[in-house]
């Protein structure tokens, strides 16, 4: 065995810190590996050109291509054409519900990103959970698990897979075609919802997934905190002649701080109905409101403030009617213009004409100071406002919800050629044999030029933190191998080890990249763990691809944690708490490594 | 119906003042005892809380936040005492601890430097240079105290409504000015002002009773409405929860309880 070297202290000093950044997270995970990619060529541990290569590789293009892609199916409303024949072949029982959703937006993850698959199907799950009655902690967590599964189909379904046979390219080994682990993906996706289905009752929060679809909302809250959804209500008041007599001005916002009660509309004198006002608007002598909020802090403000309540909505029964406006639970989308801002700096009652009500995040619901707020990926908010202008926030994107009348404001007309280039794309990989990229950037491009989105929607679509954490992690993965380090390290690890059988070995990988990727992100995992494993099961007279292909499966077995971008996309709106998913994902994860060693042995015959 | 804070520099005739202006207007008059009520109320020895009102936080103490603790336990006491009006507090910071209340009448009496050098040698038989050092190193204490808690300069007479030098101007002529300022329209108690102290109470209240585990929490309350500011992900978010949830019992006057994490404390936060 090669001694170890100041060029392999250098680069495991390296993967160290990268570790380190990724668990701290002191800096963004694609700053961690842009600091990686100019770090390695100074310290002259990759060349200048390998520093880079990673963003012309073959596994960015494809990723830019598969986003394309996915925006373009996203845009064109298919998505809304697939479930409602999904929903119908369903029926009522939540069970058939939950299988026949998990599996189509597994098939759709199997194609696109799966945070990009776990949004796009959001608002159609809060939807048939209403519908259905259905909560959405049932419905959420076996979904947003599919969608990760899903990941695990296709080589393009996600990026720890599109990036393995870049990282097999250094060892001269046979790279995976696009199907090759379509049978391990989907025994992974039939074991994930045969957990919930026949172990939901023990797995899932709210108990059961009522096999006979008798499922009733009303059980599942058990203990927890109430949304705002179910508990407020709307109240129509008014105040006394006298109100602003011998009184420091009232405002609008003043209401919702002292009484956690937000004002939906209020009349400016005389009488001019004035809807979602804004926060600085005063309360006046002698006229109407209408407030959302908890009958308990509607009554305090009544008293405190020498309000009257009416009995039902008068003056108001037109504008606050079920027909015209409501609530919506929306979901803050991943990569939203909203993320890193405050409801103040959005102004939704300016811009929109919708009034937030209420917000929530992991576990804790928040009534009071709204505005001050800076919103994160994942976060509820219940918006109350008229359904058409609900529809215009709906149609600036950044939020998840589902509306009562599906309207497709969309590009529907387009979905055929949206559909048309997908199979394209899929042709050409399967049927020609042409590489991935440039394969999936042919669909990409097609889409553009039949105008499914134009050029700058694409550009717009591209995820560049993903962009540079692949290609900023991938100049570490050629200096671990290219130093020897990688070789180094798998060497004094089977030392340690003794002989072992493949099988063990494979499921040691396994473990080993469960853990990292729970703590570093998945294709940090995959970039540090594939030269290592390579070199590793070379040494012990291992299929090394087959150890490369066991990282990149594993590395999506991320579900014990909210860590994964899908479990903390549905953490807010399932109201999940971190043990549910230790508790679920537990159980997933170990079924998760059992299958896929099962499958691996199975159809590879190792 | 007013608070007057009375901050002044020592040996500054302060005391004095104060005492005069809560006799001729009938007021309660509050300082040292403060300490007691807070040292008995938190079990934390008189010594060190004089200690902590009295020294800038050293390097130790601004990375183990036992200061911070101990300026809210004082806050809290000093609150509570003040919450039913007409008192004079002469005391370190009143103008601080009591921010943001509108009824209240911040003072602050400087006195001639030389004048205070001549007061101490005779007070204390001391030599003109040691009574010039003491005072200097006093007022620089003070100083900086100010400056690392509040990032304030308590000689900045932008902070106060009244700022009255000893000198030419006599302690009566003083006091004088000082009751005729309580009296006028705007100091007087309004509704809000009177709910803003109440909420300011209940905010110290549950600063106090959470410091010493999580001393960089901000505090707010409105209307009974309290809202706890801390980091996010917050290793002990579960702890702070589950005492939140405690004190919302035990504490009268408490109607919801909020806990921001991630949200950084609004300026009028404790």
């Amino acid at each position: 065995m090669e001694s170890l070297t100041m060029e392999m202290v250098l680069v495991m000093s390296m993967i160290g810190l990268a570790i380190f950044l990724f668990i701290v997270e002191w800096v963004r995970v694609d700053v961690v590996a842009i600091i990686m990619m100019v770090t390695l060529p100074l310290l002259h541990l990759v060349s200048p050109k390998e520093a880079f290569i990673g963003l012309s590789s073959n596994a960015v293009v494809s990723i830019i291509a598969v986003i394309i892609i996915g925006a373009g199916l996203d845009r064109t409303g298919i998505i809304n054409k697939l479930v409602a024949p999904v929903l119908r072949i369903a029926g009522n029982s939540a069970s058939r519900i939950i299988v026949a959703i998990s599996v189509t937006v597994a098939i759709i993850s199997s194609f696109m990103q799966n945070i990009g698959a776990a949004a796009l199907f959001l608002p159609a799950i809060q939807r048939i959970g209403e519908k259905q009655k259905i909560p959405l902690s049932r419905l959420l967590m076996p979904i947003g698990f599919s969608a990760i599964l899903g990941g695990t189909v296709t080589l393009v379904g996600s990026s720890p897979l599109i990036l393995l046979n870049d990282l097999l390219a250094p060892f001269g080994l046979e790279p995976f075609g696009l199907f090759d682990v379509t049978p391990i993906g989907l025994a992974l996706v039939a074991s994930g919802i045969g957990c919930f289905i026949l172990l939901g009752k023990f797995i899932l929060p709210g108990g059961d997934v009522n096999p006979e679809g008798e499922d009733n909302a009303e059980d599942d809250v058990g203990g927890k905190e109430k949304s705002a959804l179910e508990e407020d209500e709307y109240y129509e008041l008014s105040t006394p002649d006298d109100f602003t007599h011998y009184r420091d001005p009232l405002f609008v916002e003043d209401l919702r701080r002292r009484y956690l009660v937000t004002v939906l509309a209020i009349t400016e004198p005389p009488d001019f109905k004035v809807v979602s006002p804004p926060p600085d608007m005063e309360v006046r002598s002698g006229i109407d409101l209408v407030v959302c909020g908890r009958k308990k802090d509607v009554v305090r403000m009544v008293e405190n403030e020498g309000m009257i309540l009416k009995d039902r909505l008068e003056k108001y029964s037109d504008t606050i009617n079920p027909v015209k406006s409501g609530r919506v639970e929306a979901v803050v989308a991943p990569r939203s213009w909203l993320v890193g801002k405050t409801l103040k700096d959005v102004n939704l009652e300016g811009r929109f004409n919708v009034t937030p009500v209420s917000l929530y995040r992991h576990e804790e619901s928040y009534r009071a100071r709204l505005d001050d707020i800076t919103l994160q990926v994942g976060d509820v908010i219940t918006i109350h406002g008229a359904w058409k202008n609900l529809k215009n926030l709906q149609k600036e994107g950044g939020l998840l919800f589902g509306l009562p009348s599906d309207v497709d404001y969309m590009r529907p007309g387009k979905a055929a050629w949206a559909g048309a280039w997908l199979v394209v794309a899929l042709v050409m990989i399967m049927g020609f044999k042409i590489q991935l990229s440039v394969s999936l950037m042919t669909g990409a491009l097609g889409m553009i030029l039949t105008g499914v989105l134009t050029i700058d929607e694409a550009y717009q679509s591209v995820d560049w933190r993903t962009i540079f954490l692949l290609g900023g992690l991938i100049p570490l993965g050629i200096a671990t191998e290219k130093t020897g380090t990688a070789a180094w390290i798998a060497h004094t690890v089977l030392g340690l080890m003794g002989d072992v059988s493949p099988i063990v070995l494979l499921t040691v990988i396994g473990v080993l990249s469960t853990l990292f990727t729970l703590v570093i992100s998945n294709v940090g995992a995959t970039v540090l763990l594939v030269p290592l494993v390579v070199n590793m099961a070379m040494a012990a007279h291992t299929d090394p691809r087959m150890a490369a292909l066991v990282v990149g499966l594993a590395t999506s077995n991320s579900f014990m944690l909210p860590t994964h971008q899908v479990n903390a996309l549905y953490m807010g709106p399932g109201h999940y708490r971190t043990i549910d998913f230790i508790k679920a994902g537990a159980l997933i994860s170990i079924v998760f490594i059992v299958v896929m060693i099962a499958m691996i042995r199975l159809v590879y015959g190792v | 119906m007013a608070i007057i804070t009375i901050s002044r520099g020592s040996f500054s005739m302060g005391r004095l003042v104060a005492e005069k202006v809560a006799e001729r207007l009938g007021y309660d008059i509050i300082s040292r005892e403060i300490l007691l009520e807070a040292s008995r109320h938190f079990n934390i020895p008189e010594i060190k809380l004089e200690k902590a009102i009295h020294d800038a936080p050293g390097i130790l103490e601004r990375y183990r936040h036992t200061k911070q603790a101990y300026i809210a336990y004082i806050r809290s006491a000093l609150v509570e005492r003040v919450v039913n009006d007409n008192v004079v507090y002469h005391g370190l910071a009143g103008h601080l601890l009591l921010k943001g209340i509108g009824h209240v009448l911040k003072v602050r009496i400087n006195a001639d430097f030389e004048k205070r050098v001549a007061y101490v040698m005779n007070r204390d038989g001391l030599s003109e240079d040691e009574a010039r050092a003491r005072l200097v190193e006093d007022d620089n204490q003070r100083r900086k105290w100010t400056y690392e808690l509040y990032g304030h300069d308590p000689w900045d007479s932008a902070m106060y409504d009244l700022t009255i030098r000893i000198d030419r101007l006599s302690i009566e002529e003083a006091v004088g000015f000082i009751c005729k300022a309580a009296q006028s329209s705007g100091f007087t108690a309004s509704e809000r002002s009177k709910q803003n102290l109440k909420d300011l109470a209940l905010a110290c209240h549950v600063k106090a009773e959470l410091v010493a585990d999580f001393p960089n929490i901000g505090v707010t309350c409105e209307y009974g409405n309290v809202i706890v500011y801390c980091k996010a992900g917050d290793r002990g978010g579960a702890k702070l929860g589950r005492r939140l949830d405690e004190l919302k019992r035990k504490l009268a006057g408490i109607y919801s309880v909020e806990m921001h994490s991630g949200v950084p404390a609004p300026p009028d936060a404790v």
